[in-house]
């Protein structure tokens, strides 16, 4: 029979490894045996340090409310989605409520439609009444083949934000632009070569010719867009061809538009332009208004707002640009608790007026509109009430259609439209192109998987 | 080292069996985080995946497709070109810097060596963040100092110049630290070679030929080799400075595009084939590598 006497001096290797054995094995107890506090627990997933920072303030409220619940508010950053990816995949592990933001979903919605990791809210939605309190078109992005996986956190509607120092300089005045052509005629003025070195020195707009965001804004602006409500590829229609060649020619034919300096509107070269002067205007979302704020708090007063230029008088003077949803995924265990935490994050009107003063974004919910707030004078437009402006474009957002292959669609739109930009391709040759390699790569997999 | 034989039947078993739990816990960790994953993924690669469910096999579908693709083409070219661009700019460059702080007239040798090794303890997200300023077109320091260029360099808005900025941000970030390597290799180097080579009547450089590099031979192969395997692995600092391998793709890497269609377009199969064919043409670079530097010869 196997005598278990275990005493340091018969111990192999001695007193020291003997201890550090013991004290492993207690600790690891420690760590395991460990008791989390008691009563039902809430995983809430997120990727935006801004969103944490409002719901740090907001979930304690919640669990005072509804002291039998514990909510872990986790701030994953930027590998969230990536995260949540290998949870749904792995059927283990993803939270219970997550927010996942507007170009990721797509990779979220392939598969059969009953396979997709997140519960559909529209029954909840539609027997709360809730679809009529929010602004409609901004469920487009969160819904694919009827179903809603999740609410809109935001709007984003997008302004035309200039210098009106500058454009009054070369003698424009932009509260008088109401179309695209107005545009072109003031930007031909206020572009110009001030030092007469024959390099223009300040240009009239600002456009991002490597990716899709100012492109797809245009297009969305007009009713258009990559993939229609079926889900049908129209990025090759007449409508997407002539915005491609009006965006192009913003560079090429009338030389008002300068590219993005740097990689993206958010980079330091285009802040440092901005302030040189070298920028006069650029489309930009309420978010937007909120990241020139943290990081160019000293061009404060310089800027003002219009609706963006129209397609046609009296046309719709705004588009969108990104967007964030909340969504109960199928591992959540009680789906009821999670919409009660939904519903006191995104349809509580005291703390989506909190989230615009602190974040600048305009909620979906039109009965936090009238709030006060939104018609306040804001000091870095000079005092122009900004929120009063988004707010009045807000009901004509266009819709957005989702499609499980934006994320392949977005990639190949980049390169077509910096082909098109560099004049490597034509318009029409860069988008029938892509149109087509798109419908190749659905009807490969409709072939293999038929029509999921 | 001690053995020590006690009368405890229990400690005399455990003395049997100790050699293999201490070895187990590699070999389990191994098991689980390896092996599982590497056959996990060569099965994966032989499927076509679809959401998080639903998989078809495929056979060497993914295969077929994946050479028949232009964007993976592409992006084998790019990492060509940077692996290329190490092995003949950042590793020479830090060679060079090696034998600068490894001569006797250099002055503040411990000051420099830090210096030129700092780069690398910077992480590669901070450098392509700082490196995107240094090449921005207009305001860019790159630009704006050295106007020999002659005219606005669009550094990584124009195809053309992506990866060449890419290079150029790899040596400043790696150099120092493979010229830590070389530095270790000649001090290793007895000096009785150079006596020798002096008498001889060699001079610098037939010394630098005739002894220094041959007795260098093993570091440089190490780190050739690894320096090459890092370089066909490049992915985060492309991504961070072109934004995702913007524009045109200009910037794409094999790992970059693997990561795209694992992570962003959810082709999991897809990208299970090029993890694959990125191990395969490892492996074969670093035995061509290793055999042309000679170090399967027996001396």
């Amino acid at each position: 029979m196997l005598r278990l006497s275990i005493d340091a001096e018969s111990f192999p290797l001695g007193k020291g490894p003997m201890v550090m054995l013991v004290l492993f094995l207690i600790s690891t107890l420690f760590i395991f045996g460990h008791s989390e506090e008691q009563g039902e627990d809430l995983e809430f997933w997120i990727f935006a340090n801004t969103h944490y920072e409002e719901y740090q303030a907001r979930v304690p409220l919640f669990e005072a409310e509804n002291p039998a619940v514990n909510v872990r508010l986790i701030n994953f950053g930027g590998t969230m989605h990536d995260k949540l990816l290998a949870a749904m995949l792995s059927n283990f592990g993803a939270p219970d409520l997550v927010e996942v933001e507007i170009t990721s979903i797509g990779r979220f919605l392939k598969g059969a439609i009953d396979e997709i990791g997140f519960v559909d809210l529209r029954p909840r939605l539609e027997s709360e009444g809730w679809m009529d309190k929010l602004v409609v078109s901004r469920f487009t992005p969160w819904s694919y083949r009827g179903r809603i996986f999740g609410v809109p956190h935001d709007l984003h509607p997008v302004v035309l934000l200039y210098r009106d120092d500058l454009f009054k300089a070369a003698g424009v005045e932009m509260t008088a632009v109401k179309t695209w052509d107005d545009f072109i005629a003031a930007g031909k003025k206020a572009t110009r070569d001030l030092d007469g070195d024959g390099k223009i020195d300040q240009y009239a707009i600002v456009l991002d010719r490597r990716t899709e965001s100012d492109y797809f804004s245009l297009l969305l602006q007009q009713g258009g867009g990559f993939f229609d409500e079926d889900g049908n590829v129209i990025i090759d229609s007449e409508l997407a061809i002539k915005t491609l060649e009006f965006f192009t020619a913003l560079f090429n034919e009338h030389e008002i538009a300068t590219p993005v300096y740097g990689t993206w509107h958010g980079d330091p070269s285009n802040f440092a332009a901005m302030q040189d002067g070298k920028i006069l205007s650029i489309l930009a979302p309420d978010w937007y208004v909120g990241i020139l704020k943290s990081q160019v708090p000293q061009m404060s007063g310089k800027w003002k707002a219009i609706g963006m230029p129209a397609w046609q008088p009296e046309g719709r003077r705004t588009t969108t640009r990104g967007g964030t949803m909340i969504g109960i995924t199928k591992q959540c265990k009680n789906p009821d608790r999670a919409w009660e935490l939904l519903k006191f994050t995104y349809f509580d009107r005291s703390g989506l007026v909190n989230r615009y003063e602190t974040t600048r974004i305009i909620p979906p919910l039109k009965a936090a509109w009238d709030a006060p707030i939104f018609r306040e004078p804001d000091v870095y437009l000079g005092g122009q009430p900004l929120g009063e402006l988004f707010i009045e474009l807000a009901p004509d957002l266009p819709a957005r259609y989702q499609n499980p292959y934006w994320s392949e669609a977005a990639d190949l739109l980049n390169d077509a439209i910096f082909a098109a930009v560099t004049e490597k391709q034509t318009p029409r040759e860069a988008l029938t192109e892509l149109a087509e390699k798109v419908r190749t790569l659905i009807a490969k997999d409709m072939g293999r998987w038929g029509d999921m | 080292m001690r053995s020590k034989r006690t009368t405890n039947p229990f400690w005399n078993r455990q003395q049997k069996i100790a050699p293999y739990l201490f070895i187990a816990p590699f070999y389990l960790l191994f098991v689980v985080f390896m092996g599982y994953p590497l056959i996990s993924s060569l099965v994966m690669s032989l499927y076509e995946m679809r959401g998080f469910q639903s998989r078809i096999f495929v056979g060497l579908g993914n295969f077929t497709d994946l050479f028949r693709d232009p964007i993976f083409w592409k992006s084998l070219r790019n990492t060509a070109y940077f692996a290329i661009g190490t092995l003949t700019l950042q590793l020479p460059i830090a060679l060079l810097l090696a034998i600068l702080l490894n001569s006797k007239f250099v002055k503040g040798k411990n000051v420099l060596r830090l210096a030129f090794f700092a780069p690398v303890l910077v992480a590669g997200v901070f450098v392509a963040i700082i490196f995107n300023l240094v090449y921005d077109q207009r305001a860019g320091l790159v630009n704006q100092e050295f106007v020999l260029f002659g005219k606005e360099i669009g550094w990584l808005n124009e195809e053309k110049y992506v990866m060449p900025a890419v290079i150029l941000t790899g040596v400043w970030q790696w150099a120092g630290f493979n010229m830590i390597y070389f530095l270790a290799g000649l001090q290793g180097i007895r000096q009785e070679l150079y006596e020798a080579a002096a008498v001889d009547g060699a001079n610098w450089w037939q010394a630098f030929i005739h002894v220094t590099l041959p007795s260098l031979r093993p570091v440089i192969a190490f780190v050739f080799v690894v320096s090459m395997i890092g370089s066909l692995q490049l992915f985060d600092l492309p991504f961070i400075l072109t934004n995702g391998g913007e524009p045109a793709d200009a910037g794409s890497t094999i790992v970059m595009y693997l990561y795209k269609n694992g992570f962003q377009f959810m082709r999991l199969g897809y990208a299970a084939t090029i993890g694959w064919v990125l191990f395969f043409i490892i492996a074969i670079v670093s035995i061509v590598q290793l055999k042309l530097l000679g170090i399967f010869r027996e001396e």
